[in-house]
């Protein structure tokens, strides 16, 4: 059996859901082992029916109140009992700030192996082999779980594509009564960024800088190019730490999430934090002296050379077709 | 502290292609330890205590000690043997956790939200669960309660999310980059590090059998260390800048219809 863990907010299934139903579609079809999706939380019906739509073959749900929000306690306790009694092969976790907040003490509270992030598998002979990124996504591992199953396993946001689950026909819904512990880590407050003038969310051309500018004064050179080009301004975490640029600005898992249909990246080496957050661009442009950083990658044309050269260059020729 | 691979350096997998050759590269502590040693040198300034640094390794463990001994930690302890080599997470944490008991405990540990070789980020929530207390990941804020028992800490989620949390003390917090901007050691903070306490222990000082520690204690054996073909079609504009910009903008207009 493999256990894909649901992750959801606000009465709605994350993307990352969908892509761990795909990864668990292709491990039970290479490893014939049926699928469970595992849902915790508090009135969570409608999650549950739209799981059951899909090519799966069991929803298991965790319906209480004490689940109504996220805990590393509830979820580790929860999800132990059932883990302990279904016995699963794989359990499948989003590799997100959720995923790993409580899949490590899952691991470790049972004694089984943890691959975290995983971007790909392979089957070798009857044995399972998960490749995740090292060295800030310059190189892959495989590795080899040892041990008994359960194997838990993290995927990468966007590493398995959401587009590809497959729909069913009606899996079987099964709920179980479960009594979360008291846990010790209490939620006290949500706060959001504000949306200002650089919600990027819904912007056709963004222009974002990276660490590769060097310094703050010479951010000038990307809101140059993103006016003459018509498009807005975004960043790279870096720069954002660095307070070059308000936090806004940041493109990124822990930033903004955009998808434009032009994307301009300067001086951005493409750590996989900033990939995932624009990589569904329709075109990208990567503007980088490493020809080997990990941007180039994702992108569809590539200027290798000095951005200080290349950007002021592409700005005026943008601003001439614009006036003449 | 975890030494890893100054990032300036070129890395090259070995001939069994299970790690990368590392015997001539120069170590540093990993980009986030630095955040996490700057926050708990933060809360020592403002409540008092003490600072421990804790690094596993060999000669580059001690070195990466030494850096945050004159950063302003009071004391360290490094955790050297040959049997710790090619520890995993699990095996890391078993180990990191064994030592802080037997240094008796703490009212926090601080490790960095993921290193810079493995990247999983998971070595200090392991730590959490070995040494049963809470934890919190992805920390941008902490700030102790008013009780003294308690700590809020603000944690980083996804889609510029922030969810401030309470979480009891002793705890284990992962510090996310740009947290605070790292002090870097004073010349008088070198010269101190040379007289502060630096402890060095070995499995058998920890209690820790042989099958419990480094690639022994292990839970997954590493197959193969590839650098991952390139999958895209990227088309590269050569020419010098003005000509790699001029057929860039023609690209963008007659091939992409972008603009």
């Amino acid at each position: 059996m493999i256990f894909v863990i649901a992750e959801h907010k606000d009465k709605k299934l994350k993307p990352i859901t969908s892509e761990l139903l795909v990864f668990a579609q292709r491990l039970s079809r290479d490893f014939s082992r049926p699928v469970t999706a595992v849902v915790l939380g508090a009135g969570v019906e409608a999650l549950a029916g739209e799981l059951k739509a899909k090519k799966i073959d069991r929803v298991i749900v965790a319906d209480h109140p004490d689940l109504a929000e996220y805990t590393p306690d509830s979820y580790v306790g929860v999800l132990k009992s059932i883990i302990e009694q279904e016995k699963p092969f794989v359990v499948l976790v989003g590799h997100t700030t959720q995923g790993m907040d409580f899949a490590p003490r899952l691991a470790v509270s049972m004694r089984h192996p943890l691959i975290a992030g995983c971007v790909e598998y392979e089957k070798r002979v009857d044995r399972l082999i998960l490749t995740r990124q090292v060295f800030n996504a310059k190189m892959n591992m495989k590795t080899a779980v040892r041990g008994e199953p359960p194997y838990f396993a993290t995927a990468s946001p966007g590493a398995f594509p959401a587009d590809e689950v497959e729909s069913g026909a009606n899996a079987e819904v099964v709920k179980i009564a479960v009594q979360p512990v008291a846990p010790r880590r209490k939620l006290l407050e949500l706060t959001g960024v504000q949306k200002g003038k650089a919600d990027l969310s819904s912007a056709p051309i963004i222009v974002s800088g990276g660490r590769g500018l060097k310094q703050k004064e010479n951010f000038s050179l990307i809101f140059e190019l993103a006016e003459a080009i018509g498009g807005s301004v975004g960043a790279s975490r870096p720069v954002v730490d660095a307070e070059w640029l308000p936090r806004e600005y940041q493109v990124g898992s822990s930033g903004q999430t955009v998808s434009p249909k032009l994307y301009i990246a300067v001086g951005i080496s493409g750590a996989i934090q900033h990939l995932v957050g624009m990589q569904t661009a329709r075109c990208i442009v990567a503007i980088n002296k490493d020809a080997e950083a990990p941007i180039f990658k994702v992108a569809h044309y590539g200027i290798v050379d000095d951005l200080f050269k290349v950007v002021p260059a592409l700005t005026k020729i943008l601003k001439e077709l614009k006036t003449g | 502290m975890k030494p890893v691979p100054d990032p300036a350096s070129r890395l090259v997998i070995n001939e069994a292609k299970t790690w990368i050759k590392d015997k001539d590269l120069t170590f540093v502590a990993s980009e986030a330890d630095n955040y996490a040693l700057e926050e708990a040198l933060r809360l020592k300034e403002k409540h008092e205590g003490e600072v421990v640094v804790i690094s596993m390794g060999g000669e580059e463990a001690a070195r990466v000690l030494r850096s945050g001994l004159a950063m302003g930690a009071d004391r360290a302890i490094h955790l050297l043997d040959p049997k710790f080599k090619g520890a995993d997470e699990f095996a890391a944490a078993a180990t990191l956790s064994k030592a802080i008991d037997k240094d008796g405990g703490a009212d926090l540990v601080l490790a960095g939200v993921q290193s810079d070789d493995l990247g999983t980020g998971m070595t200090g929530t392991m730590m959490a669960e070995f040494l049963q207390w809470a934890h919190a990941t992805v920390v941008v804020g902490v700030e102790a309660g008013a009780d003294g028992k308690t700590l809020k800490v603000r944690r980083e989620l996804e889609g510029g999310i922030n969810e401030t949390v309470e979480v009891p003390a002793p705890a284990v917090l992962t510090i996310q980059f740009g947290i605070n901007q790292p002090r870097y050691a004073s010349l008088k903070g070198i010269m101190a590090a040379k007289k502060k306490e630096f402890k060095v222990w070995s499995a058998a000082d920890l209690g820790l059998a042989g099958d419990a520690v480094g690639q022994a204690g292990a839970m997954y054996e590493v197959k193969e260390i590839l650098v991952p073909e390139k999958k895209s079609k990227v088309e590269i504009l050569g020419g010098t800048p003005d000509e790699a910009a001029a057929t860039l903008v023609e690209r963008l207009r007659r091939e992409a219809k972008v603009i």
